[in-house]
């Protein structure tokens, strides 16, 4: 403790500043604490009433984890107004901060929606590039984002696995803007090469909208797969492929028909009737809880084959249907696994 | 063939600001410095010898003949300007056509040329790929406005640099700029900055300072070919609206961006070009490897920093205000000066 004197006291004090009064209607103070301390109590209350509703019934009501979850997830995106401008995102377009708050809220419908199981994880590398092939179906992308949440949750090095999209979607209004933000780049070969050359996980459906787009009766019965030029991306960039089997996605929105004139008309790959869309409008577009499998499968190493590789166009076909067996072979092997659809 | 040391420089465009900054940073390395342009230059500098010239007349022919030019650093190209669009076609098309005529034939004495282009010659779409390189131009894209002129100009350059082995050509493919005088960097000073509802496109920018840096090395430096130039890094356009401290409001109607612009033009008095307002609906960033590999250099300003430059308001001293008029006098009569002295010595 310094020692001051009165004298320096009154030298170096400084006149007070005067604040004026806050505008507008000032609420009395117990009901600003309790306006403050409002979330914890609410949560106080919840444990103690979860607590209560298990010992009475024996199981668990409310889930207080979940609960806590959803509040992350509401103060994440605070957090994430508050940073204004002062955040980088690669050149891509990719903001990993933004997409690891979404990946919470698509948690929950991993766990709880579509109880999605995940086997074989582990093949894919912790460290370093690796092109994730899928097979792809359901009307919406919501496959693309299951085997995001499957590696960012369920692997030991949580990773962001970046996607390519049919640049029709990049065209869509809201869609490109969700898309980029969240790390996908466009499927062309040249977005390929420089996301494998920066060692990220590239996750490609070879089908395209041929997969998303095709009727219920077909469903689990892979497309062509393009032309196999992922087989050469791969090739070219030195990158294993990983082949992922999906089991439940055909189940989401069951395509009945494909009204061709509108989606021409509106510039879509497909406009798509189920059982409730068009019909309820965006009550339609909810997906069905069925259960969902997803397989990743050992990988195929291209790494020992010479880059001019790549333009030996048997090879790379060759390659290709083999890939796409590995996957086929897995999607019936999940079928099975599973009791139904929707259990 | 022995490397060749630029000596008699000649600048067309000399008046616009970057014409002045490459001329100014240009003077203390060339021996013999002219620059040509229809409007008065913005500053006057003292090593440089001014002539009224117009690029759409054949009269630029002459004047590398007579002036025994061996470098041609062509700017009078105008890509963001309050021109018409048909001034805008005659001066890059047809002017460029005519430099390229006074640099040709067997007993020219040019032997570097230097072409401004933009990054606008890649158009912007959904179909596009993340990133440009110097071999994505879509010559058949279904281009109008100044997407159209640069992809002809930029045909006919590549015409003249097969047909003539004398002369080597370099075309610096610049990015957007956002200095004060361009209408990117109007439309992003807007306090309410109508954007297209639901795009949140990537902006690559590049700094004034690097721009002209980028020419003058073209200039002294003997790298021939094409080159895009810009900033690292890329920004979004809401990041950059945020640090320009104004308010996106999404309000543009995402499909027919032609009635944006018309509405624009009308309500906020901003003149957006198609090439710009496809780019702020889908983004465009080129991949600037070969610059990085050839030049052995980079921009110093990252598209970040360039942002950052901006609304720091540290643009405005690099464009300089016109000179007085008794400076640009006194300039006149040095420059007379000199030339008298040359001829007694010669």
């Amino acid at each position: 403790m310094i020692e001051t004197t009165a004298r320096e006291r009154r030298t170096k004090s400084q006149k007070a500043e005067i604040v004026a009064p806050r505008q507008g209607l000032r609420l009395p103070r117990p009901i600003r604490r309790l306006r403050r301390n409002a979330p914890m109590y609410a949560v106080q209350g919840l444990s103690a009433l979860s607590t209560r509703l298990r010992e009475l019934t024996g199981r668990e009501v409310i889930d207080v984890g979940k609960v806590m979850e959803v509040v992350q997830f509401i103060y994440q995106q605070r957090e994430l107004a508050r940073r204004g401008p002062h955040y980088a995102v690669d050149d891509f377009g990719f903001d990993p901060q933004w997409t690891e708050s979404f990946l919470i809220a698509f948690k929950v419908l991993y766990r709880d929606y579509w109880r999605v199981e995940t086997t074989g994880v582990e093949h894919v590398p912790s460290s370093g590039r690796a092109l994730l092939v899928a097979n792809h179906a359901g009307v919406l992308p919501w496959d693309g984002t299951m085997i995001k949440t499957a590696v960012f949750a369920e692997h030991p090095h949580p990773r962001h696995v970046r996607a390519l999209v049919a640049s029709q979607f990049m065209g869509m209004p809201v869609m490109s803007w969700f898309l980029r933000r969240t790390g996908q780049a466009v499927g062309h070969p040249d977005d390929t090469r420089r996301l494998l050359a920066r060692d990220e996980l590239v996750l490609v459906f070879p089908e395209g909208t041929r997969g998303t787009g095709k009727s219920f009766k077909n469903r689990y019965r892979l497309t062509r797969f393009g032309r196999g030029g992922f087989v050469a991306t791969a090739i070219r960039a030195q990158a294993p492929i990983i082949p992922v089997s999906v089991v439940g996605s055909e189940e989401i929105y069951p395509m009945l028909g494909d009204l061709g004139p509108v989606a021409k008309l509106f510039g879509l790959p497909y406009f798509p009737v189920t059982p409730f869309w068009p019909w309820l409008g965006p009550l339609g577009m909810i997906p069905l809880p069925s259960k969902w499998r997803i397989q990743f499968h050992p990988p195929v190493d291209v790494r020992e084959l010479p880059v001019h590789a790549a333009e030996d166009q048997h090879l790379v076909m060759a390659l290709a249907d083999e890939v796409r067996d590995t996957i086929q072979r897995g999607i019936y092997h999940n079928l099975k696994l599973r009791r139904g659809v929707f259990l | 063939m022995t490397p060749h040391r630029p000596r008699r420089v000649l600048i067309t465009g000399v008046s616009n600001p970057l014409g002045a900054e490459v001329a100014r940073r240009l003077a203390p390395q060339v021996p013999q410095l002219f620059g040509c342009d229809v409007a008065d230059p913005v500053s006057a500098l003292e090593e440089m010898d001014f002539v009224h010239a117009d690029t759409r007349l054949s009269v630029i022919g002459k004047l590398v003949r007579q002036l025994r030019i061996d470098t041609v650093v062509h700017l009078a190209v105008m890509v963001d300007s309050p021109h018409d669009e048909r001034s805008i076609h005659e001066t890059d098309v047809i002017g460029t056509m005519n430099v390229l005529v006074g640099c040709s034939g067997p007993a020219s004495p040019v032997r570097r040329l230097v072409v401004k282009s933009s990054q606008a010659i890649y158009g912007a779409g959904a179909h596009d790929p993340s990133f440009f390189t110097e071999e994505m131009v879509n010559w058949d894209r279904p281009a109008s406005g100044i997407t159209r002129d640069l992809l002809e100009m930029e045909q006919l350059v590549s015409e003249f640099s097969l047909r003539t082995d004398a002369c080597g050509v370099t075309v610096l493919r610049l990015g957007f700029r956002v200095s004060e005088d361009t209408s990117l960097a109007r439309y992003l000073s807007l306090p309410i900055v109508p954007v297209f509802a639901g795009f949140d496109p990537r902006l690559q920018l590049l700094h004034e300072d690097d721009a002209a840096e980028a020419i003058v090395r073209a200039v002294v430096d003997d790298h021939q070919g094409a080159f895009n130039v810009a900033g690292d890094g890329v920004v979004l356009l809401s990041q950059a609206i945020d640090i320009m401290g104004g308010r996106s409001t999404p309000v543009l109607p995402p499909f027919g961006r032609w009635l944006s612009r018309l509405g624009l033009r009308a309500l906020a008095r901003i003149e957006l070009p198609a090439y710009l307002a496809d780019m702020l609906a889908f983004g465009s960033v080129m991949d600037c490897a070969r610059l990085a590999a050839e030049f052995e250099w980079k921009p110093a300003y990252s598209s970040r920093q360039a942002m950052d430059a901006l609304a720091a308001g540290k643009n405005v001293e690099l464009i300089e205000a016109p000179s007085p008029r008794q400076e640009y006098e006194l300039q006149v009569y040095l420059q007379q000066r000199r030339r008298r002295a040359l001829r007694l010595s010669n």
